[in-house]
């Protein structure tokens, strides 16, 4: 889950509140319009209108100002300065891609935030599939007070855990070292994720208990079990929970900025903002358009993966 | 930053010639030799240039050389209020760091740096720090916690090349606050930017604002002002405060000559002034060094000239940087860490072999040399050193002889004492209020920030 | 997909009852799995043992006691509380935070849900409008911010007062003015999370029956009435859900003033998480970390409630 993010986040409880049964495949494939009013003239010409509109808004929100920022990046500081929106009044300047990738080093932020997200992703996994696995299928007699703890966490807003798990992560009882400035600072509070281990339970509770039973029978042990049987079963909702946890790494920034004040550590958007005093405007933007050109492919890749994530409650939004 | 153990290696053979020739400057095979293989970390300036951190990793190499035992790692550091803290609670400060005049005190009293006044004193050039200077690195009874390494007094930085541009001239630069707003009045018109410019945040919006108050005579905060004890009173509702962010008002609402940006912190105003967007901006006189290096300033640009100073008991307001050793730091890092600190910024200024050879490997690699400081030692010795590197000198001097010409007759204050940053950080929003609201209360403004500062004294 | 609510209360029923009570041997525990279990419990043990239960409870602790991590802590009651309440700027930030929170909704309310309207009638190239819509989400939020902070460059060439002035408005100063910092600040936030709303609104458009629309319109009911009178109060749930869900995090709000503005100009951006964080991490001599967990009790106070109503809200919608 990403932590201290702003506008209608929470996406968590979207997800766990869905409650819509999805209708249908409707033969007649109709919205608030129907077939007849569609074959009026009028409501024919007034949508394509309304749909023109919407589209040139959505390309002028949604697409301009990444082209903007795909021309800023090989665009003179000069250039971008005095006519932010000429179009390469003195050329094009390709050099600015290779300053910020090797010279900025931005090679070296998102090989950090790669290695974040992935360490952030299997610590949760980990932590939601073996808990998942125990609280409801093993069952034991204290599951339900384990159960209840982590219910209760849900509802403690991330804010309060600032500044103690900030001092935890100073001072962890037991292990007599600072983790800051180790990447476990960031893996192992992500895992502590209520939202996943939801998820993760009411999916295994819905499984089918006599394979569960049959598999014992044959003489599966617990571990069996959970290796061959369960996950095997649950790649659906793995894929949910790793897009969750990925895209949450990814976008996070407070929290990696307070554990990982030396340079050379910190991700992507913990890095950014600093550079921006130190290089110039024209690399800067060339840094920036780097860092968005990934999550932007990989979202034209998985278009629909996303979406459809999105779609059942926002929680990409993360 | 590009691998510092390969460029290090790259750098030996150089380094040994250099230290070949300086050996004879080497303050003796003493003790820490014998103390088994020490690894220390040492800060460098975050975002410094390719050539500035070669010349870092040249003068590693010749510290390892004479230090065999020790080997020196570098980590990106600098200080910001907002930061720090986090950084000392956490223990990710290097071995080695900087910190300004102004939280000297308060991690010495806290105990918060490491106490190498015992290793400082064995320094031949303990004993000759400047009084003033020393201070700020002093505990109660005077022992030494930190070393001086640095020390500036603020100067007015200014763009030769918008000076011409608006028909100026660069070689005499405005000297009274009537040229100042007339200066930048004249550059605003003529080339579109910011004919002057302030800092405003993240506490230094109260340190600018406190050094124009020092120039119009005010001061912000009295110690022991009418008795004989040392109580502190806030003394922010002044007529000088109140003429000072008069003045900013005028510049901002009549002449319209401070540009469109009112949110710079020392970076970020470091940044547009060297990309030239800035006419003139108050801050540290030694600041050219880090406009090279960090922000790529071109040399024929910059000028730089002293604050005007106007009324009784007007002065300019100094600071500098201590070099502390962080408290974590092992009896064995500790003795390492003053003798990089020695090696590193002390013996240039104290010793000719070494001062040269900093010069030379530092001017080797396009990196600025001679950028004018104040004295931490004395006069006589800074004029010493500075004869010493002479021929080394790469930075554009005649450019800033209006501010070495008058610096030091002008009166050096000190900051003030006591919660330096937090008062700083109550001023913050106060010049933040005047620049971006044109009905701004000043009045009222003062008003409430002498209650604010009011109530923090009260909390020390 | 069911409720959290609905879960909760199933799942215990529907299997096998537990063994029967009775005292076990540490043996039989072993060979009935119980130490298996507890090898599979225990990464979830430890991660929520550590990095939750743990800083829970020491935030009431240290919300009590003075701390700055150099010397020892003391208790000192409801001070901390007591010196947030005193302090002028924790008005100025809530004041800030509802204010922005009033603004994203102005903003961020409406517009995804007429463009979600609009964009369920669409036939033709339906995702191309959901992906150019979604887009800026895609972006991380920090590059965004970044990007947004150039646009907002004040002067009269910037980027958006370069195109407004084609049209002869302006320049305006965008973040360098008291008044005009936050709204761009929602502005920003509102395009980097409209399109997550938009596909949500989508989502739940296609979950309308059409046979609502059928009866309707054999009363003769046109377009209006239709969106009006099915369309939204078939919505009603979902957007209760959005709104309560965009309080909840707009008054968690610290990336935008604190990557925009720092809080400035004149503390007119400064919101209640960026107050924390100063409280914490401001001073360079060691923060009050008493008097930041105090505040941030407070906080989740206000937002513990905002979820009470919310699962109100869900409850009794998921029972409707």
């Amino acid at each position: 889950m990403s932590r201290w993010s702003t506008g209608p986040t929470s996406a968590e409880a979207g997800v766990l509140t869905r409650t819509r049964r999805p209708r249908p495949a409707d033969p007649d494939d109709r919205g608030i319009l129907s077939q007849a009013d569609w074959r009026r003239p009028a409501v024919r010409r007034g949508m394509t209108v309304v749909q023109f509109v919407l589209l040139i808004a959505l390309l002028v929100i949604g697409l301009a100002p990444l082209l903007w920022l795909a021309k800023a990046a090989i665009t003179p500081t000069q250039d971008t300065l005095r006519e932010p929106l000429a179009f390469f009044p003195h050329g094009a300047d390709w050099a600015n891609l290779a300053t910020a990738w090797t010279r900025v080093e931005i090679s070296r932020y998102f090989g950090n935030t790669v290695v974040i997200a992935a360490g952030s992703w299997f610590m949760q996994l980990l932590v939601a599939t073996t808990g998942g696995y125990a609280l409801s299928v093993l069952r034991p007699r204290y599951g339900a007070v384990i159960n209840a703890l982590v219910m209760a966490t849900l509802f403690v807003p991330a804010v309060v855990l600032l500044v103690p798990l900030y001092l935890t992560i100073l001072d962890p009882p037991l292990l007599g070292r600072s983790l800051l400035n180790s990447f476990w600072a960031v893996w192992l509070p992500a895992g502590a994720s209520a939202f996943n281990l939801v998820l993760v339970k009411r999916f295994f509770d819905n499984l089918p208990r006599e394979v569960f039973e049959a598999a014992r029978v044959d003489g599966a042990g617990p571990f069996r079990l959970f290796w061959s049987i369960v996950l095997p079963m649950s790649r659906p909702i793995l894929g949910v929970v790793s897009v969750f946890a990925v895209i949450a790494a990814w976008k996070d920034f407070l929290w990696p900025m307070l554990v990982l004040p030396d340079p050379t550590r910190q991700p992507l958007s913990v890095r950014l903002p600093a550079l921006a005093d130190y290089i110039e405007l024209d690399v800067f933007l060339a840094a920036l358009a780097i860092s968005t050109l990934i999550p932007v492919l990989i979202f034209l890749v998985f278009q629909r993966m996303f979406l459809r994530g999105a779609g059942m409650g926002g929680a990409v939004k993360g | 930053m590009t691998s510092t153990r390969t460029a290090a290696l790259a750098a030996i053979p150089l380094a040994l010639a250099l230290t070949l020739t300086a050996c004879s400057s080497g303050d003796g095979d003493d003790a820490a030799a014998s103390d088994g293989p020490v690894e220390l970390t040492v800060s460098i300036d975050e975002g410094l240039e390719a050539d500035a951190l070669a010349a870092i990793d040249d003068r590693i190499a010749q510290f390892e050389d004479e230090n065999p035992d020790i080997t020196v790692t570098t980590q990106e550091y600098t200080w910001t209020g907002t930061t720090f803290a986090a950084q000392l609670a956490g223990g990710t400060l290097p071995d080695v760091f900087v910190v300004p005049f102004t939280d000297g005190r308060g991690l010495i009293e806290r105990g918060q740096i490491a106490d190498v006044s015992g290793l400082v004193d064995e320094l031949p050039w303990a004993d000759g720090l400047n009084q003033n200077v020393a201070e700020a690195g002093q505990d109660a009874d005077g022992d030494q916690w930190a070393v001086p390494i640095a020390a500036y007094g603020q100067g007015l930085h200014y763009n030769r090349t918008l000076f011409t541009q608006a028909g100026l001239d660069p070689d005499s630069p405005p000297t009274t606050w009537d040229e100042v707003r007339e200066d930048a009045r004249a550059i605003a018109d003529a080339t579109g930017q910011a004919g002057y410019a302030q800092m405003t945040q993240s506490n230094t919006g109260g340190w600018i604002l406190t050094t124009l108050v020092y120039a119009l005579g005010g001061r912000v905060e009295d110690v022991g002002g009418d008795g004989a004890d040392d109580t502190v009173t806030a003394t922010v509702d002044t007529d000088q405060m109140k003429d000072a962010l008069t003045y900013l008002h005028d510049l901002r609402w009549e002449d319209d000559s401070m540009g469109a940006n009112f949110l710079y912190d020392w970076s970020s105003i470091n940044q547009d002034f060297a990309a030239g967007k800035i006419g003139m901006y108050v801050s540290g006189g030694g600041n050219y060094g880090n406009l090279f290096t960090q922000n790529a300033m071109n040399p024929d640009d910059y000028g730089v000239t002293v604050i005007p100073l106007e009324g009784d008991d007007a002065g300019v307001l100094g600071g500098g940087t201590l070099a502390a050793v962080s408290a974590t730091a092992s009896a064995a890092e500790q003795a390492a860490a003053v003798r990089w600190i020695d090696f590193y910024y002390m013996q240039k200024l104290t010793d000719q072999d070494a001062a040269v050879l900093d010069a030379k490997t530092t001017a080797e690699s396009g990196q600025p040399v001679g950028a004018p400081q104040l004295p931490i030692f004395d006069q006589a010795t800074y004029d010493e050193q500075q004869g010493w590197i002479s021929e080394y000198v790469n930075v554009p001097l005649d450019q800033m002889t209006p501010y070495t010409d008058a610096i030091f007759d002008q009166p050096l204050l000190a900051e003030p004492g006591v919660a330096t940053q937090e008062v700083y950080a109550a001023l913050d929003p106060v010049v933040q209020t005047v620049l971006t609201q044109e009905n701004a209360d000043i009045d009222q403004l003062v008003a409430d920030a002498q209650t604010s500062v009011e109530s923090i004294l009260a909390r020390q | 997909m069911t409720t959290l609510t609905r879960a909760e209360h199933r799942a215990p029923t529907d299997e096998t009852p537990p063994p029967p009570r009775r005292r076990r041997s540490p043996v039989t525990w072993v060979r009935r799995g119980g130490l298996s279990t507890l090898v599979f419990l225990l990464p979830l043990v430890i991660v929520f043992g550590f990095f939750s239960w743990f800083p829970i409870g020491r935030s009431v602790v240290m919300s009590l006691q003075q701390t700055n991590l150099v010397t020892a802590p003391t208790f000192v009651g409801l001070e901390n509380f007591r010196h947030v309440l005193d302090d002028p700027l924790l008005w100025t930030a809530i004041r800030n935070t509802a204010w922005f929170a009033v603004l994203a909704l102005l903003f961020g309310y409406p517009i995804p849900l007429i463009a979600a309207v609009a964009m369920s009638e669409v036939k033709r190239m339906k995702g191309l409008f959901s992906a150019l819509a979604y887009l800026p989400v895609v972006i991380p939020p920090v590059v965004a911010v970044l990007l947004w902070k150039v646009f907002y460059d004040a002067s009269p060439t910037g980027v958006f007062n370069t195109i407004l002035g084609w049209v002869g408005l302006g320049p305006f100063p965008w973040l360098q003015d008291a008044g005009w910092a936050m709204p761009s600040l929602v502005l920003e936030a509102t395009w980097a999370a409209a399109g997550g709303t938009v596909i949500i609104y989508l989502a739940a458009l296609t979950g309308v029956p059409t046979e609502l629309y059928d009866a309707v319109e054999v009363d003769g009911a046109g377009l209006w009435r239709k969106i009006w009178h099915i369309t939204l109060p078939q919505l009603r749930g979902i957007l209760l859900i959005t709104l309560i869900l965009q309080v909840i995090g707009t008054a968690q709000v610290f990336l935008e003033p604190f990557l925009f503005t720092d809080g400035g100009p004149a503390n007119s951006t400064l919101t209640v998480l960026l107050l924390i964080y100063r409280y914490a991490f401001g001073n360079s001599l060691g923060g009050d970390y008493g008097a930041a967990t105090a505040l941030s009790l407070m906080l989740a106070a206000f937002l513990a409630v905002m979820s009470a109503v919310y699962l109100r809200l869900t409850r009794s919608w998921s029972a409707s």
